[in-house]
C-alpha cells in the first residue's frame, strides 16, 4: 500500500471503529442520541437553578456561561477518560491486527468529539433562546474546539500508555479531574475566587479555552496575543508530548498487553 | 566466470527464501511480584523489591521458509508459537536477531478479529473487513458473496450476540478468506470451525489458497491437518526449536514426548 491508500484505508477503519463506539453507547437506551442533547440541557437547568441567584450580579446569561464551560469540559473528560482505557480494552485487536496502535486512542477521542457534536444542538438551542447575536467571532468557537481536542488527544495518548502499566491511574485521574474542574471556573465567575486562586486558574489550559469561548460567544471579543500563544503552545505541546511518549513506548506496549 | 555463476546461483537461492528467521530471541520482562498498579509499583520501589525476571519466549530460533512451502508449526500451549507469529507479522520486534520478510505480503488470517456482539452481522462484516484490510469498495462488491459463503442469508440484520458460536465462526471465516490469496498466509487455528459440513467447505477453501502457490504457515494442534497439508513442520518447545523437517517425523516425535 502506498501512502495515500494507507490514509484512505485507515480512515475507513477509523470510521468503522468510531461508528461501533457510538452504536455501542446508545445500544441499550431508548432515547439514544437524544440523551446527548438532553443531558447538558438538564444539567444546565439544575446548575442554573442552584447557582444563578448567587452569581446573578456578576454574570449575565448565566445558563449560556455555564453551558459554554460544561460542554467543553465534558468533551475534555470524555476524550481523556475513554482514550485512557483504549489500549487495554482493545487488547485482542492490538495483538491480532496490523493496525497502527495509535488508531485506538484516536478512535475513542473522535467518538467523544462526535458526542460533543450532538451536545452542540443543545448549545445552539440555548444560544437562540437567550438571543445571543451571531457575529463572525462565533465561528472562532470551532477553532477553540480544535485546540481543546488536540490538547485532550495528547493527554489521552499519555494516559493510555500509563494505563497499560498502572491500572489505578484511572482512580487517580478521576480525583485529579475533580480538582481540575474546580480550578476551571466552569460554574462560577473567576472573579469570585481569591487573587491567588485566580492566578492558578488563569494558567489552567482548560480555563484558557473556555474563557476564550465565552468571550467570543457572549461578548464578541478576541483573546490577547499572549492568550493565543499560550493556547497554541498548550495544545501543540501536549499533543507532541503524548505522541512522542506513545511512539517511544509502542513496542513495549505490545509486549505488555 | 566461476565466481559470477556462483553469485547468480546464490542470488537465486536468496530469492527463493521468503521468510528468513535468523537467531531470533524474544525476552519479556516479567516482574517477580505482579505490579499492575501505581500503588504497588511505588511500594515495591520503596522496598527495593522491583526485580525483573527475564522470560525467554523465544530462544535463538533460526529457520527459513521457501516460496511455496506449507509449513506447520506445532508445540504445546505457551511454547512461543504465537510470539513467533507476531514477530513474523511485524506486531512485535524481537529482542535479538532479525526476520527478513516482506511485511506487505504477509497476511495473518484470524477469525472474527474485532467482532462486536452488540452490532448486527452486516455491520460486523464492514467492521471486521476494515480491520483486516479491505477497502469499502471491496466490501461493497464482495458483501453478497460473503453472506452466501457463510450461509447466513436472512440473518444479516440480526445482532451477532444472538448467533450461535458456529454462525459467528462461519461469518468470520467467510470474511477472512474472501480476499485473493496473499503471497504469505498465516493461519492461526482457523481450521476447526462450524459443523462437519462447513468444516469441509472451509478446508476446501484453505486448500484452494494453499494450492494457488502461496507460502503458508499453519499453527494447529491437529496433527492430522499438519500431516495432510504441510510440506514441512517446525516444532517449538519452551521457546527452543526442537525439530524441523518432514511433518510425519516431527509429529511422531512430538507425540512421543507428549
Amino acid at each position: 500500500m502506498n501512502g495515500a491508500e494507507k490514509v484512505k484505508q485507515y480512515s475507513f477503519v477509523l470510521k468503522q471503529l468510531v461508528s461501533r463506539e457510538i452504536k455501542r453507547r446508545y445500544a441499550r437506551s431508548y432515547l439514544g442520541i437524544v440523551w446527548s442533547i438532553l443531558n447538558p440541557l438538564l444539567s444546565m437547568a439544575v446548575i442554573s437553578f442552584v447557582f444563578s441567584q448567587m452569581f446573578i450580579r456578576s454574570i449575565e446569561n448565566y445558563p449560556v456561561y455555564y453551558l459554554s464551560g460544561t460542554i467543553i469540559w465534558s468533551m475534555f473528560t470524555g476524550v481523556t477518560n475513554s482514550a485512557m482505557t483504549a489500549l487495554v480494552d482493545n487488547k485482542m485487536l492490538l495483538i491480532k491486527s496490523k493496525l497502527p496502535t495509535r488508531i485506538f486512542p484516536l478512535t475513542r477521542a473522535v467518538s467523544s468529539l462526535v458526542n460533543f457534536g450532538f451536545s452542540l444542538v443543545a448549545y445552539l438551542i440555548i444560544l437562540l433562546v437567550f438571543k445571543i447575536p451571531f457575529r463572525w467571532h462565533t465561528f472562532l468557537f470551532f477553532v477553540y474546539v480544535i485546540g481543546v481536542f488536540v490538547f485532550s488527544l495528547g493527554l489521552g495518548y499519555l494516559l493510555s500508555v500509563l494505563y497499560v502499566y498502572f491500572g489505578d491511574i484511572k482512580h487517580l485521574y478521576s480525583i485529579l479531574l475533580s480538582l481540575w474542574m474546580f480550578l476551571s471556573a466552569i460554574f462560577y465567575p473567576i472573579e469570585a475566587t481569591p487573587i491567588e486562586a485566580q492566578r492558578i486558574i488563569r494558567e489552567n489550559p482548560i480555563f484558557l479555552y473556555v474563557n476564550s469561548i465565552r468571550r467570543c460567544i457572549l461578548r464578541g471579543e478576541l483573546p490577547t496575543s499572549g492568550e493565543w500563544i499560550r493556547m497554541i503552545l498548550w495544545s501543540v505541546g501536549m499533543y507532541m508530548l503524548g505522541s512522542f511518549v506513545f511512539g517511544r513506548m509502542q513496542n513495549k506496549i505490545m509486549q505488555r498487553v | 566466470m566461476g565466481k559470477k555463476r556462483y553469485k547468480r546461483k546464490y542470488k537465486k537461492r536468496r530469492e527463493d527464501i521468503v521468510i528468513d528467521i535468523q537467531n531470533v530471541s524474544m525476552n519479556f520482562k516479567v516482574a517477580e511480584e505482579n505490579v499492575g498498579s501505581l500503588k504497588e509499583f511505588i511500594i515495591q520501589t520503596l522496598k527495593r523489591k522491583n526485580k525483573h525476571r527475564e522470560l525467554k519466549a523465544l530462544d535463538d530460533i533460526s529457520f527459513q521458509i521457501k516460496h511455496g512451502e506449507v509449513v506447520g508449526i506445532i508445540g504445546t500451549n505457551g511454547s512461543g508459537k504465537s510470539t513467533l507469529l507476531k514477530i513474523i507479522s511485524g506486531a512485535l520486534r524481537p529482542t535479538e536477531g532479525t526476520v527478513i520478510v516482506d511485511r506487505n505480503k504477509v497476511q495473518l488470517l484470524t477469525l472474527g478479529t474485532g467482532f462486536d456482539y452488540e452490532l448486527t452481522a452486516k455491520e460486523n462484516v464492514y467492521l471486521n473487513g476494515a480491520i483486516i484490510g479491505y477497502s469499502k469498495e471491496y466490501l461493497d462488491e464482495k458483501y453478497e458473496k460473503i453472506v452466501e459463503f457463510a450461509e447466513l442469508e436472512g440473518f444479516m440484520g440480526e445482532k451477532v450476540k444472538n448467533f450461535s458460536s458456529g454462525m459467528v465462526s462461519r461469518l468470520g471465516f467467510a470474511i477472512a478468506t474472501m480476499r485473493d490469496t496473499p503471497e504469505i498466509l498465516i493461519l492461526d487455528e482457523v481450521l476447526s470451525v462450524g459443523d462437519m459440513h462447513f468444516r469441509e467447505k472451509s478446508l476446501n477453501r484453505v486448500k484452494e489458497m494453499i494450492h494457488s502457490g502461496a507460502t503458508v504457515l499453519i499453527v494447529s494442534h491437529s496433527m492430522d491437518v499438519i500431516i495432510k497439508h504441510c510440506t514441512k513442520a517446525v516444532w517449538i518447545e519452551k521457546g527452543k526449536l526442537m525439530m524441523m523437517g518432514d511433518p510425519k517425523d516431527v509429529c511422531e516425535s512430538y507425540k512421543n514426548i507428549k
